[in-house]
Formats: C-alpha cells, structure tokens, sequence
C-alpha cells in the first residue's frame, strides 16, 4: 500500500480551481465589510483560508487518500465556521451535527477507497480508473457497492436527502461563510466527486441510476420546504440543496459538462443572493426572518437589484445563467430516455417551484410595506436591537463582541459592493459559456477529462431542436413561477395566508421540513442517548460492579464470615466440632470397611 | 551503528530514582527528571540510529539469568518496541515535567516509585524472555500501587484495591500460562527455555495452544483495559494523580495491546486464529460502548477513560484482524492514542485548574475566547482523537480497517459505526469545556509555563507524526509483519491445525525476531523480504508454496503435485 502526496491538473480540477479560488476571492472583499466590528475577525479569515486551502486539496489531490483528506479537511473548516460565533448554543449544536454527518460521509470515502483498492490493487485515480474497465465487468458488484460508498461521501457533503439535515442548521454561521462553503464551494464537492469518477459510474450505471433518483428527490424535497421556511437564509439553503439535485442528476445522467456548467453558474448567483441576504440582514440589524421584513426596495436599491438578478438566474429567467445550465441538464436527461426522462420532467416541474420561491423571497423582502428598519436604512441608519440569537431569539451574550456590534450594509460597504458587482454580471452573463447552437467553450475546455466517456459523443447529446425546446420550456416555467408568486404576493396580498390555513396539515408537513430532524432524533439521538444512560446505570453498576466485582468479592467475603463464625474463641465450640470430626471419620471409616 | 547498552536504558530510571531516594528533598524531582530526559536522548538515538532494513533484534543483550529454570536476562529493540520505548521515554519525561511543578507530599518517595514505574515499563517492552516479561509486568504494578494509594484522590483506597485485584488476577493467570508455556514447549529430555525465539520455535499442539492463550488474553485485556475487564477503570482513573494517570493510560494501558504482537501471535498462533472471532467481537463492542459511554459522561476524565476503551478496542481489531496492515495500524494506534490521551489529561489538568477544581463538563465551558491559545492546542489534540484524515491517527484506522475489511468486513463497518461516534463525543467535549457561555465560577484565563510546555510538546509530536507516518510505519513494518504472519498463515489456512508441518517450514524462528544465532549456533536464512527461507536438511532452500506449505520438488527440479491429503484444506 503505496500512498503519496499527489496532485492532478486536468482540465477538471483546474475548473474547480478557478471557481473555488475566483469566488472565495470575492467572499474574502465581501467579509473585510461585514465582519469588520466582529471581534472574531482575525479567526475567521484564518478558518476561511483554512477551508480554501481544504477545497483546493479536495479537487487537486490525484488519489483517494488525499481526497478523504481534503474532504475531512473541508468539513472541519465548515465545522469551525458554523460554531464560529460559539457563544450560541444553537450554533455548537449545528456544527456537531455538520461534524457528524461529515464523518459518515468520509467513512463512506473510505470504505469506498477500500474496496477499489482491494480489487485494482491502486489508489490513485489514474490507476483505479484505468484498471476499472479489466477489473470489472457492467454492474459488478463490488463496483456498485463501491459507487455507493462514494454516494454516501457525496450525499454528506452536498447535504442530499437522507444526510441532508446538517444544511439548513449550518446557516448558524456568519453569512459569507454560507454563501462561500454553504452554497458556492464545499456542497458542490459531491457532484465533483461523481464526475471526477465517471468511468466507475459508467461501469455501475445502477449506481448512477441510484444517485439520479437521490438528487431528483432532493430537488423536489428541499425545493418544498423552500417553499414554507422563512428565515432567509435558509430559504436560499434549501434552494441549494434544491440546485445542487440538479447538478448530481446531471452528472448521474452522465451529462457532465451540462452538471459543471450548473455547477459553476450557480456558484455565481448562489454566492451572490446570499451576499444580498447578508445585506438585507445587516440592514435589520441581525433580523433574519422574512415576517418582519418588507419594502427593502427604496432603501436598498443596490441589493435590491443584485438580489432579484440573482433571483433570475436562479429561476432559470431567460437568458439569464442559469436559463442556459439547469435546461442543458434537463434536456440532456430526457434524451437519454427511460428513467432519465421521467426525472428530466420532474426537474422541469421543480423549476416552476424554484422560480416561484425566488420571487416569493424578492417580493416579500423588497416589496410591501416598509418596515422600520427600512425606514431608517433609507435615512441612511441602521435600526439596532438588543442582540439576540435570530433562530431562539434568545438574548445574546455579547461578552466577547461577536457577532460584531455594527451592522453592514451593501449600500455602506464598498467591500460589500465591491464583491457583488462582479457576481452580479456574472449572473447574467454566466451562460454565454455554453448557449445551445452558438457556444460551447465549457465543454471543449472539460473535454479531455471526459473524453473516455461514452457519452460526449455527438449522438448521445441532445439534438439542437430538442435543446431550444427545453429552453422554451424552462423558459415558460420560470414565467408561470414567477407569476404565481406576483399574483399570491403583489396583486392578492394574503392570498398565501389563507392558502396556509386552508392546508394547514400540508403547511405543518412542509414547516417541519417532513420531520426528518424529529425522525433522526428518534431514530439515533435518542437511543443512543439512553443506550448511554443504561451502560451508565445499569451495565457499570450493575453487571460490571456488581455482578463481576461484587460477585467474586461477594463470595470470597461470605466465604470469611463463615470461617470467622467457626473461630468463635470458646472451647467449649471447639470441643464440640472435634467430637463431630471425629465422628465424621469413624463414620466414613465404617461405611468405608463394610 | 551506536552501541547502546539496553540495560543501561532500562535501569536508568530506577538509578536515578534511588539516587533521588537519598538526595536532598528538594533535589529528588530534579534528578528523576534528568533521569528521564537522559532515557528521551537514548530513545531518540536509537530512532535515528534505527535500520529499519536490519532483521532481528538491536542492541540485544542475552545472559543466563537463572540457569535451572532455562530463564535468560535478554533485552533488544526491534520495530515492534523501537516507538513504545520512545513513547515510554517521552510522555515520562514530560509528566516528571509537570509533577515536578507540583507540590507532592514525601516527594522524595513520589519521584522513586515514578522512575521505578518506567524501569518496570522499559523492561516490560526489552524484555526478549518471557520469565523477564513477565517479571517486570508484575512489577508495573508495585509502584502504580503506591503512586495511586499514596498520592491519589477521592476514593484512593477502594480504587487501588479493586485495581490491584484486577490487574493482580490477570497477572497470576498470565504468570501460569508462561510457566505452562516454558514448560510444554521444552524438547522432550531437553531443557525449558523461555527464551521467545524458543518459545516461537516450539510449536504446541492446538488444544494446549488455547487454554494458554485464554490466561495471557485475560490479563492483557485488562490492562487495556476491554469490555467488559474494565470494572477497575473508572474508580482507578477518577482516583489517579493527572500526571500519574497520563503514564498509566498513555503508556501502561499499551503494554497488554503489546503483549498480544509480541508474545502471543508469534508464540500461540493456533490460539489466537482460534479465539479470533472472540477477541473481534470484544473489540467492536469496546468500540461502540465505549464510545457512547464516552458521550454520555459528565466526568472530564471519564470522557478520555471511556475513550480510550474504545481506541483500545481499534487496536485490538487491528491486532486480531490478523494481518499485516491491522497490525501495522494498531502499532501506530498505540502511540498516537498514548500521545493523544497524555495530550487529553493535561488539558483536563488545566481546565478543571479555571473551573475551580471540577472536572466535570457541566462545571466548565466558554473560556475559548480568553485562552485561544488553549482552544488551538485542544482542537489539534481533540481532531487527531478522533481520526482526522490528516493526522497518524487517522493513517492508523485507516490500516486497521483495511486490515480487517479484507476478511472480515462485518467487523469493519462495525468498527468504522464507533469512527462517527468518536468524532460526537470529542466534538462534545471540546464544545462543552472551550464554547457556549462562561459557566459560573469559571476563570477564563490561558495556559502557561510547564502546563503549556507539556501540552505543546505533545501537540507537536502528534502533528509530526500526522505530517510524517511513515517514520514509524517504515521502522515497524518488518518486525510487526513477521509477528502476524504465523497466525495469519493459520488463519489463511482456515484454522487447519500445523498439525506437523516440516520443521523448516514452520519452525520459522521469524528472522526480525529472532536473537540470531540463538538456538545452536545456527544463523537463520533470510530471503530478501526478511522472511526465513526454509533449509532442507541438506542446507538447501526448500522451495515453498504460498499457503508457507513446502512444495515438493520432484528429481528434475520441477514442483510435484501432490495428492490433496485427507482432512487438509486444500
């Protein structure tokens, strides 16, 4: 077992690269504003070049070892970063449980490693994947196993249902680190994973069927609850996990350059809606849930235009990037027929979702009634309240300064700004690296990781008509989203109130995200919980004090207090035993003779 | 090559303590402690000086020690101790450190019976004679005796009886497995020796090979200790001086897990493929009960006790899983969990100090921000706990689960169930004693002086080791891989008793192990991986087949096939 330190440049790694480095770059100008009165400020860009170091490694390292290692690396800069304000009990909780999940994730890794190692005798990339075709033949098992394995790896870090419960709570930690790790960099580490594993996945396509079904259901699952929630920012959470089912159906569906493509556009308009959020919450003065938001659009104009692009592009609007990524996945998968087909629809019904919960955010933070802190940001001020936690509202202690006394927004900040300019184009323009008919730049530049594919050949792509007519279809979903929210929101307001109360049941169900916390509490918390406080009472006391201590000491002890009776001290009693042993003999004697 | 004299080594320790014994009080703590740094230069020569490509023992010394009983006075340093000598050496060091910061009662005893202990560990891990090893096992006992009575806390007494009848029981099984051992396996007429290499010559019959290895299992299992022989731990840690306790946990605890590669594969490998499913299952359920034991503890120190009997039980896996790279990562286990639980203790020293004396985690809390300096320490220490890729401990797992998955993969997934617990109850802890609010009563304040000295130096080690494995993967792989391979040839077998194998074949004599030379004058063969190569009685290689069976080889020199015998797994 021969493991070393190595590195691999492919066109692959290199775009990952240029996307973790470009928008960690912009997050980093983003966080010299918004963390600037955080007395954690020196820790927190030291964890934030800890995690892109991490991410760096994960998608340049050549083997599974340093792979689980940047991967593990990773998920404990994103611990760090989630219990980053660790004075919030709700934060160290998150954390532990990202921890957690994580490590599962990892095992899978390395189980995975295990069992390619075991049967192509490498661990590097180049050796397993080039022994893969000899080793095994379509669907051997241990091969879907291991693909499985991977999966699980995949599920934990890209937060898929059913280890997609850490997410929604990572967003205890400060805003830029959702937007960088929690939406643009670290949960897009599972979808590198499966196309950087390609050729196992194409040995295995039962196992890529598997991961298609697991981010088809996501997409719908998360794209749900987005729906109901509503602190903002886990809104956009649930949206990632939403997009991020798209992009591992896409590369399930072995349309890989579609997937990194989405991949790489929602990067941009992820990242930016959450540095929109961060703006919008600096401005209520730590606030983050969308009851008490409302007419953000004259105080913030800035956000407030940045925020709907990135609202457009992630409802896939015409023209905007995410039009052009989310439907090359789409009618990639349809045309690859059967079950992809049936799950390409799915995807094209979520979209519809999507583009309803963007504009149900866009129109409910910036529209309405002002608020008074919208009041008050439009006269240039911040409203401050009495800190407290915005997940209990329990009061903050602010012993040691962080979060930061001051609040930041993008029209303040020219860091802010700054960061969300560029991401604001990007989210515009993003598409024009792959429009069907006229450009495909992406894919020619991802081409050599691939070209072992089966399924870059020109007859497995979808044909130029099939591809505009998903357009077309995007395009008229994103439409019949966007106007069912302005018409619940804008002309109708409380429309959606009583919507809710009509389907109370359905909105409790969506509100408890289908109760998968309440499910895994009782599934592994809480027995785990009380198989601790059995070993605690009754295995320690009992079995192994009392039973494997007391029972011997308890005999040798019994034992004593029966040879100290006899030795009572008064001749009498020993005359009395000596007659019986003497009696004994003659008896024995006699019986022994006859 | 440095010439080191072993004995020198050993009884250092147990000079300057006697020394100490009879200086001045306020000289005792300082003598022992140039004691020990004078054994931390030896272990790091010979870690430097160490040729990892050199078959069998180093510095050995073998004298007649008592003739009559075919006793021998035999020390040496091959892979398999080269690091625990060193761990030995280190964490003494550093706990003399510490404990000379303290103010003991009757120090000038204190520090006797602490440089007594080593000796007594130092000897456990030379010695290359059972009798020896045995010796200086019982002898671990005397001074933790009175360094836990003596100077213990709380419930002292009732903790070192209960903890003394434990390890004493196990010991006496052990002392008559050894004389069994010593006895049985002298050649008929001959003369017993305990000599390991003779003992690993002599092959017992199976049966015989069982029961005896049940009395070493018994013993070194508790010392580890395993579920369910660790009644004595947590009224034995929660009594123990924080210096004290980091030699017992960190270092002793390893003695049993090192006398399972060192004594009983190489000698009883029947015993051991027979108990392997035995001592797999009493090493997942330590995994996984002590790990949520772990999670469920208000006790700082029983958090790191329950812990380590779930790390303990890694290493046992490895152990067990017989194979190489079980093996070589339970090696590796056992001295990043010494490093890792020294590392832990001395930071329970320091944070019940600014929690006003208490160890339990509902005491402490939120004195990250004012020590960060403790918090980064900690976090290093709390991450290597519980496997980080990136540290040894997680290249350690790593082995010992590949090791096990290999042919027993329920084990495995088991195990790699106790991997995610470890990071919950790690995770918790560093939470509950570094974040959420300040608990009442605490004095946030950072670590300093020899508290900070100590704590780092491990820290440092630990990181080395995580940046740089392979220093011990590399020197331990020979002598470890040669102790695991007869029992791993049984196993490979399907458990076929060596009923009568060749002599040459299975009188394998393992070249790292053996003292050359130490049966009739004969130098053992080695073939270029460091194997023996099987003579035939004309002193000419026998060729052998990849079951270690011997192949016959028919006149022309080509291998004969045989006809499969009956009862002999083909």
């Amino acid at each position: 077992m021969n493991v070393d330190l190595g590195i691999l440049i492919d066109p692959l790694s290199v775009f990952m690269a240029l996307v973790v480095s470009g928008v960690s770059f912009l997050i980093h100008v983003y966080s010299t504003s918004y963390m600037a009165s955080d007395r954690g400020y020196a820790r927190f860009f030291a964890y934030l070049n800890f995690f892109v170091f991490s991410m760096l490694l994960l998608v340049l390292a050549g083997n599974f070892v340093l792979l689980t290692v940047g991967w593990a690396f990773v998920g404990a800069a994103s611990y760090l970063l989630i219990s980053f304000w660790y004075r919030r009990e709700t934060a160290t909780q998150a954390g532990i449980k990202a921890f957690v999940m994580n490590v599962i994730g990892d095992l899978g890794l390395v189980l995975a490693a295990f069992l390619l190692f075991n049967e192509t005798g490498a661990l590097d990339y180049a050796g397993v994947f080039g022994a893969t075709q000899d080793t095994f033949t379509e669907n051997d098992g241990t091969l879907v196993a291991a693909c499985l394995l991977l999966l699980v790896g995949a599920v934990a870090k890209s937060a898929q249902l059913p280890l997609h419960t850490w997410l929604a709570d990572a967003m205890e930690g400060p805003t830029p680190v959702s937007a960088l790790i929690h939406a643009a960099t670290m949960v897009t580490a599972g979808v590198y994973l499966i196309a950087r594993c390609h050729p196992l996945f194409e040995q295995a396509p039962a196992a890529a069927d598997v991961a298609a079904i697991v981010g088809t259901v996501t997409m719908v699952y998360a794209a749900s609850v987005a729906l109901v929630v509503t602190d903002l920012k886990r809104v956009i959470a649930y949206s990632t996990m939403s997009q991020i089912g798209y992009m591992v159906l896409g590369v399930s569906a072995f349309a890989y350059g579609a997937g990194l493509f989405h991949l790489m556009t929602h990067a941009f308009f992820k990242a930016l809606l959450f540095m929109g959020a961060g703006s919008v919450i600096g401005a209520m003065g730590g606030v983050q849930s969308m009851d008490r938001m409302g007419g953000f659009r004259r105080a913030l104009p800035f956000t407030f235009v940045t925020f709907t692009i990135g609202a457009l592009a992630l409802a896939s609007f015409p023209l905007f990037a995410g039009f052009f990524s989310k439907d090359e996945i789409l009618a990639f998968s349809i045309n690859r027929g059967g079950l992809y087909a049936v799950l390409g629809v799915i995807g094209y019904l979520a979209a519809a979702v999507t583009a309803f919960y963007a504009f149900r955010m866009v129109f409910r933070v910036f529209f309405g009634d002002e608020v008074p802190e919208a009041r008050a940001a439009a006269s240039g001020h911040v409203e401050h309240h009495a800190p407290e936690n915005p997940s209990t509202g329990e009061a903050e202690d602010t012993e040691v300064g962080f979060p930061g006394p001051e609040h930041h927004y993008a029209e303040r900040s020219l860091g802010m700004r700054a960061a969300m300019a560029p991401l604001a184009l990007l989210a515009v323009v993003g598409g024009v690296l792959s429009i069907p008919g006229v450009t495909d730049t992406l894919e020619h530049f991802l081409e050599p990781t691939f070209e072992d594919s089966a399924f870059i050949e020109a007859e497995a792509m979808p044909s130029e008509g099939a591809e505009l007519a998903g357009l077309a279809v995007g395009g008229l979903m994103a439409f019949a989203g966007i106007g069912l929210a302005y018409l619940l929101y804008l002309s109708r307001p409380g429309a959606t109130l009583e919507l809710r109360d009509r389907f109370a049941a359905v909105h409790r169900f969506l509100f408890n995200k289908w109760y998968f916390d309440e499910l895994y509490d009782r599934l592994f918390v809480a027995p785990s919980a009380a198989f601790g406080r059995f070993g605690r009472t009754v295995v320690e006391s009992a079995l192994i004090q009392g039973v494997l201590i007391g029972g011997p000491s308890g005999l040798v002890r019994a034992g004593a207090t029966l040879a100290r009776g006899v030795q009572s001290g008064y001749l009498r009693a020993y005359a009395l035993l000596l007659l019986f042993g003497l009696g004994g003999l003659a008896l024995y004697f006699l019986i022994a003779a006859s | 090559m440095l010439t080191i004299h072993l004995s020198i080594v050993v009884f250092l320790p147990l000079a300057s303590g006697l020394i100490a014994a009879f200086a001045p009080r306020a000289w005792a703590r300082w003598i022992v402690l140039a004691g020990t740094l004078a054994v931390l230069g030896y272990a790091v020569a010979m870690i430097v000086d160490f040729d990892s490509g050199r078959p069998g023992l180093s510095y050995a010394t073998d004298d007649e020690w008592i003739p009559e009983l075919g006793i021998h006075y035999a020390l040496g340093i091959d892979g398999l101790n080269l690091f625990l000598v060193a761990l030995t050496a280190l964490l003494w060091a550093i706990s003399t450190l510490v404990a000379a910061f303290k103010d003991y009662e009757r120090p000038r005893l204190f520090f006797f019976q602490l440089a007594l202990a080593e000796t007594a560990v130092l000897g456990a891990f030379c010695a290359q004679d059972l009798a020896l090893f045995v010796a200086f096992f019982d002898l671990m006992l005397v001074p933790f005796y009175f360094l836990i009575g003596g100077w213990g806390e709380g419930q002292r007494v009732a903790a070192t009886t209960k903890l003394v009848i434990y390890t004493l029981v196990g010991s006496l099984l052990m002392l008559a497995g050894a004389v069994a051992l010593g006895v049985l396996s002298a050649p008929a007429g001959g003369e017993a020796s305990f000599l390991l290499t003779d003992l690993e010559a002599a092959s017992l019959p199976e049966g015989t090979q069982q029961w005896i290895f049940l009395l070493f299992a018994a013993a070194f299992l508790v010392k580890m200790p395993a579920f369910p022989l660790h009644g004595w731990m947590p009224d034995g840690y929660r009594a123990t001086p924080l210096p004290v306790l980091v030699l017992f946990s960190g270092v002793v605890s390893k003695v049993g897990a090192y006398g399972f590669l060192r004594v009983v594969l190489p000698i009883l490998p029947d015993g051991a493929q027979h108990f392997q499913e035995l001592l797999l299952i009493i090493a997942v359920v330590s995994i996984l009960y002590g790990s949520v034991l772990a999670f469920s503890q208000d006790d700082a120190r029983l958090v790191v006790g329950y812990s380590s009997i779930a790390q303990l039980g890694f290493i046992t896996l490895g152990i067990f899983a017989l194979d190489p790279k079980g093996a070589q990562g339970a090696l590796l286990q056992m001295i990043n969990h010494g490093l890792v639980t020294a590392g832990l203790f001395f930071i329970i020293a320091v944070l019940a100090a600014r929690a006003g004396g208490s160890e339990l985690l509902s005491r402490m809390g939120g004195i990250a921000y004012r020590a960060p300096v403790l918090a980064g320490l900690f976090l290093v220490v709390a991450l290597a706990t519980l496997a980080m890729p990136g540290s040894a401990n997680f290249v350690a797992e790593l082995l010992i689960l590949f090791g096990v998955l290999e042919d027993k993969l329920v084990y495995g997934i088991l195990a790699g169930a106790g991997v995610a617990l470890a990071a919950v109850y790690m995770i918790r802890f560093y939470q509950r004693a570094m974040h959420h609010r300040v608990g009442t009563g605490v004095d946030s304040r950072d670590v300093r002086g020899v508290e900070l000295v100590a704590i780092a130096s491990v820290v440092v080690v630990i990181i080395g080791l995580g940046v740089y494995p392979q220093l011990v993967v590399e020197r331990s792989e020979r002598a470890t891989v040669a102790k695991v391979r007869p029992a791993e040839q049984v196993a490979d077998r399907g458990g076929e008793a060596v009923a009568a194998p060749a002599p040459a074949a299975s009188g394998p004599a393992p070249g790292a192990g053996g003292v050359p030379g130490s049966r009739g004058g004969q130098p053992v063969p080695v073939g270029p991986d460091g194997q023996p190569i099987p003579v035939g009685p004309d002193g000419q290689p026998i060729p052998v087949g990849p079951d270690g069976q011997p192949v016959p080889v028919g006149p022309d020199g080509q291998p004969v096939p045989v006809p499969p015998q009956p009862g002999q797994a083909p």
